[in-house]
C-alpha cells in the first residue's frame, strides 16, 4: 500500500506520546496519518480536510472524546468513528451507538487488536 | 442564778441608816435635845466587817436596799418612814424603826407596817442596837438562804420534767418487780399507751409481745436491779406500723430499793446511714479499685497518698509502694503535664484529659490523658490534688488505624485520577516496547547484512562483498533502517518519561499513605501541601487550573502525613466543588494556593471557584459524617478529620463560602506547639 493512497486517519489524544506509539503502532498499516491534541483542534482539522477513520481519546480537557465523535459524525458523516480509552465501562454503550462509534479500544491497547479493530471499522 | 452567786458572794454585812442631819433634826423634835448618841455611832460596836451607808430620805433609802442585809430608819423621818416600810413589806431586808424616846404608840404602828423590830434611843440604846440588828441579820440571811434552795430544787424539779417529757428516746422507770413507776410522753407515744394507765403493770404486759420476744429487755433490767452493768445492745422488733426498728437498750439502776430505768432509743435512722455510708464507702471504693483508670490522690507536696491497682500498674509499681513517693518521678521536670499538676497544687486550678505521657523506672514512655482537680477539705482548703491517668496506648492505636483507614478512602477518591495517570503513560510504554521489539528484529536484518558484509570483505571476495553491500543497502531500505535508529532512540525517552511519571505518582502515593513517627518533626508546609496538591491536580488536570503562592515559610514542628491529608481533603473537596460546578463542561475552575507566615504561625489557604456550600451547613461541615456529596463520593470524615488534626497541631481550620462563588478554607498552625494544644504521636 503506497503512502500517497492510504485511508485518511485523524488521531486525537492529549497526551503527545500517545499519538506517537499510535502513529508507531500503524507505521505499516498504510494509514495517511494525521494528529489532533484536542477535540475542538480536531473539529477544525475535519472542517477542512476529509478523513476515513477518526480514533479519539476519551478524557481530555476541553469536550471529551465522545462529545468529539459525535460533532466528528456531523461534520463527516462517512468516517469511521472509534474510541480509544482507559475506561471502557465509563462509557455505555448506548452512548457510543448514538454517537455513531463503530469500535472501542482499551488503553495499553493489544497492537494486533488495534490493527484489526481500525480495518473492521473502516470496511462495515 | 443570779441571785445565789450574789448570796455566796457578799460575806460582809451591808446596812442603810436612813435618818435627818442633825441640824434638820435640831428643828424638828423633841429627842434631839437629849445627849443620846446617834443610830451611826450606837453601831460602832459592830467593828470594820459592817459596811453602813447612809440615807436621808425614803428614796435614797430604798435605792440602796436590795444590796442591804438591813435597814435602821429613824421614826422621825415620819412619811419617809412610812413610804420605806410599804416599799419593803413584801420582800427585802428586815426594817428596825428607832424612836427618840420609848413610845408604844408609835411602835404598835411600826408593827403594823411590817417593821421587824422597834428600839428606843434610852440609855442602853449602845448596847441593844448592835444586838437587835445582828440578830434581824441573822435572821434574813437564813431565810433568804432558806428561800434560795427552795428555789434551786424547783428548778431542778421543773428542768427533770422538761428533760424527762421532751426526751426522744422511750424512758420508763421500774420498781424491782420491774411494775411501770413512770414513763415519759416518747414511751407512751412510740407503743401507743397511756402514761397514767400503765402506771403499776408490770413490764411484760405493757411492751408489745415482739419487743419482749428475745428475752433481752427483761434479762437487763434484772441484771441491773441486781446491780450487775450489762453492756448496752440493739434489739430489734417491729412497731405497729409494720417497720421493723432498731432500739438501743440502756439500763440504769437508781435507787438502793431495786428501781432501775429503761432507754429505748430508736437507731433505725442511725443504722441504716451507717449502712448507707458503709456501701457508698464500698461502692466507691470498688469504683476506685476496678476503674478503667489510674487514680492517684496525692498531697501538697505532689506525694502520693493513694493509688488504685491500675495506677500501679500504669506506673510500674505496687499500689502500696507507691505511697509516700513523688508523682514528679514519673513527671519529668519541665514537662508542660508536671507544670499543670503544679498549678492544680499551687492554685486550685482544674483540667481534663491533656494528652502528655509518663515515663516509667524503665524508661518506657506511655501516652496518657491527664485529667487533675484539687483535693478540698471540709472548709475548701485545698490538701492535693486527684489525678487521674487514662492509658491511651489502645485509643492512640486505634485512632491511628481510623487516621489511616481514612487516608486510604481518601486515596480511593483519588483512585480513577490516578489510575489515568498511570494508565496513559502505561499505555504508550507497552505500545512503544511492542514496536521497539518489531524494530529490532529489522534491525538484526541489517545487522546480519554488516556481517555478511565483514566476513566476504575479510575473505577477500569482492564480488561477494558487492553483493552482501548491495543486498545491505536493500535490506536498510527495506526496513528503512536509518528511521528506525532515530525513532527507536524518540522511543526510548518516551518510554523513559512515561516511567517516571509513573514513579513519581507511585513516590507521591507512597508518601502519602506511609504513616508518620511517633514523634514531631521539623517539615516544610510549602513541600507538603505542593506534592500533594500535584497529586490531587494530576487528577482533575483536565477541568483545574491550579495556581500556586507559596509565601517563605520557617519549618514547622508537625506531622506531615498528617498535615498532607488534611491539604489532600481540601484539596479533594475544592477538585470536587468545581467538577460539581462545570459538570463536565468546557470550562475549568480554579484552585488558589496560597501560604504565609502570620506573626508566629503558618497560614495555608485553599480557594477554589466551585459550586460553594450552602449557609445553612457551613457550621455542620466539620461534624464526623456529615456529607452533601453523592453517594460514593466520600463518607463525611474528611472535614471532621481535617478538623482534628489541625486541633492536635494546636491550630485552627476556618471557612468562608458564597454558593455559587466559591469557598476558602484557612488552616492556622502555630510554629511553637504549645501546652494546650500538644500534638499526639500517632
Amino acid at each position: 500500500m503506497s503512502a500517497g493512497a492510504g485511508p485518511r486517519l485523524l488521531i486525537v489524544d492529549d497526551e503527545e506520546h500517545i499519538l506517537s506509539a499510535l502513529r508507531r503502532s500503524l507505521r505499516r498499516e498504510g494509514y495517511r496519518i494525521v494528529t489532533a491534541a484536542s477535540g475542538e483542534e480536531g473539529l477544525s482539522m475535519l472542517a477542512r480536510e476529509h478523513v476515513d477513520l477518526v480514533l479519539s481519546d476519551h478524557k481530555m480537557p476541553g469536550i471529551n472524546g465522545l462529545e468529539f465523535l459525535k460533532r466528528a459524525g456531523v461534520l463527516q458523516p462517512r468516517a469511521a468513528l472509534l474510541l480509544i480509552t482507559g475506561w471502557t465501562e465509563e462509557v455505555p454503550t448506548h452512548q457510543l451507538q448514538a454517537a455513531g462509534v463503530r469500535g472501542l479500544i482499551s488503553k495499553p491497547w493489544d497492537d494486533a487488536e488495534l490493527k484489526r479493530a481500525l480495518k473492521a471499522a473502516l470496511h462495515e | 442564778m443570779q441571785h445565789w452567786q450574789q448570796a455566796g458572794a457578799s460575806p460582809r454585812v451591808r446596812i442603810v441608816i436612813a435618818e435627818r442631819p442633825p441640824r434638820a433634826q435640831s428643828r424638828v423634835g423633841d429627842a434631839v435635845a437629849t445627849d443620846r448618841p446617834g443610830i451611826l455611832a450606837a453601831l460602832q460596836r459592830l467593828g470594820s466587817e459592817v459596811d453602813i451607808d447612809l440615807a436621808q430620805d425614803a428614796a435614797a433609802a430604798l435605792a440602796q436596799a436590795p444590796q442591804a442585809d438591813l435597814l435602821i430608819v429613824d421614826a422621825r423621818l415620819g412619811v419617809d418612814l412610812s413610804r420605806i416600810l410599804e416599799a419593803l413589806r413584801e420582800g427585802g431586808p428586815p426594817v428596825v424603826v428607832v424612836t427618840p424616846v420609848r413610845d408604844d404608840e408609835i411602835a404598835l404602828e411600826a408593827f403594823r407596817r411590817g417593821a421587824a423590830e422597834c428600839v428606843a434611843a434610852e440609855s442602853d440604846f449602845e448596847e441593844l442596837l448592835p444586838v437587835v440588828a445582828l440578830e434581824q441579820i441573822r435572821r434574813y440571811r437564813a431565810a433568804r438562804e432558806r428561800g434560795l434552795a427552795e428555789r434551786r430544787i424547783c428548778w431542778l424539779e421543773h428542768l427533770n420534767d422538761a428533760i424527762v417529757n421532751e426526751f426522744p428516746a422511750a424512758l420508763a422507770v421500774l420498781d424491782a418487780d420491774l411494775r411501770v413507776v413512770f414513763v415519759n410522753p416518747a414511751f407512751a407515744r412510740l407503743w401507743f399507751l397511756s402514761a397514767d394507765a400503765v402506771r403499776g403493770q408490770p413490764l411484760r404486759e405493757v411492751l408489745p409481745p415482739p419487743l419482749l420476744e428475745s428475752g433481752e429487755i427483761l434479762a437487763a433490767l434484772g441484771e441491773t436491779r441486781d446491780d450487775k452493768s450489762p453492756a448496752p445492745r440493739i434489739v430489734r422488733a417491729p412497731l405497729f406500723d409494720g417497720t421493723r426498728r432498731a432500739f438501743d437498750l440502756r439500763t440504769q439502776r437508781l435507787d438502793d430499793e431495786g428501781r432501775v430505768l429503761l432507754v429505748l432509743s430508736d437507731v433505725t435512722e442511725r443504722e441504716r446511714l451507717h449502712r448507707r455510708l458503709r456501701d457508698l464507702q464500698r461502692y466507691n471504693a470498688n469504683i476506685i479499685q476496678n476503674m478503667n483508670s489510674a487514680l492517684l490522690v496525692v498531697d501538697s507536696a505532689a506525694r502520693i497518698t493513694s493509688a488504685n491497682p491500675l495506677a500501679g500498674q500504669m506506673l510500674g509499681a505496687d499500689p502500696v509502694g507507691l505511697r509516700g513517693r513523688s508523682l514528679w518521678e514519673w513527671l519529668p521536670e519541665g514537662t508542660p503535664q508536671r507544670e499543670l499538676i503544679a498549678r492544680t497544687l499551687e492554685e486550685g486550678h482544674r483540667f481534663r484529659s491533656r494528652e502528655s505521657h509518663i515515663v516509667r523506672a524503665d524508661g518506657s514512655s506511655v501516652p496518657i490523658g491527664l485529667s487533675c482537680s484539687p483535693l478540698l477539705g471540709a472548709v475548701g482548703r485545698r490538701h492535693g490534688a486527684v489525678v487521674i491517668l487514662q492509658d491511651l496506648t489502645e485509643i492512640k492505636d486505634l485512632q491511628s488505624q481510623v487516621l489511616q483507614t481514612e487516608k486510604m478512602a481518601s486515596i480511593g477518591q483519588l483512585a480513577a485520577g490516578v489510575a489515568h495517570e498511570i494508565n496513559n503513560p502505561m499505555g504508550f510504554i507497552h505500545a512503544n516496547l511492542f514496536q521497539m521489539a518489531e524494530y529490532l528484529g529489522d534491525l538484526r536484518r541489517v545487522w546480519e547484512q554488516v556481517e555478511e558484509l565483514r566476513r566476504t570483505a575479510e575473505a577477500d571476495d569482492l564480488s561477494a562483498a558487492r553483493a552482501a553491500a548491495h543486498e545491505l543497502a536493500r535490506v536498510s531500505d527495506a526496513v528503512d533502517a536509518r528511521f528506525l535508529l532515530e525513532d527507536f532512540g524518540k522511543a526510548v525517552r518516551e518510554c523513559q518519561e512515561g516511567s517516571e511519571r509513573i514513579r513519581h505518582i507511585v513516590q507521591d502515593l507512597r508518601d502519602f499513605a506511609h504513616r508518620d513517627a511517633a514523634h514531631p518533626v521539623s517539615a516544610d508546609i510549602n513541600q507538603c501541601l505542593d506534592s500533594t496538591a500535584n497529586m490531587v491536580w494530576s487528577t482533575v488536570k483536565h477541568s483545574v487550573v491550579l495556581k500556586k503562592e507559596y509565601g517563605e515559610l520557617p519549618e514547622l514542628c508537625c506531622y506531615p502525613m498528617q498535615l498532607k491529608q488534611v491539604f489532600m481533603n481540601l484539596l479533594v473537596n475544592a477538585a470536587q466543588a468545581i467538577e460539581e460546578k462545570h459538570q463536565g463542561g468546557r470550562e475549568s475552575g480554579l484552585i488558589h494556593l496560597k501560604t504565609q507566615r502570620r506573626g508566629d504561625a503558618v497560614v495555608v489557604s485553599v480557594h477554589d471557584t466551585g459550586v460553594g456550600i450552602d449557609a445553612e451547613h457551613l457550621d455542620r461541615i466539620f461534624d464526623p459524617f456529615f456529607t452533601t456529596k453523592q453517594v460514593g463520593a466520600g463518607m463525611g470524615l474528611g472535614l471532621s478529620t481535617s478538623y482534628t488534626i489541625v486541633q492536635r497541631h494546636g491550630g485552627t481550620i476556618r471557612v468562608q463560602s458564597e454558593r455559587g462563588v466559591g469557598t476558602t478554607f484557612e488552616v492556622v498552625l502555630p510554629l511553637a506547639l504549645n501546652a494546650a494544644g500538644e500534638a499526639s504521636a500517632l
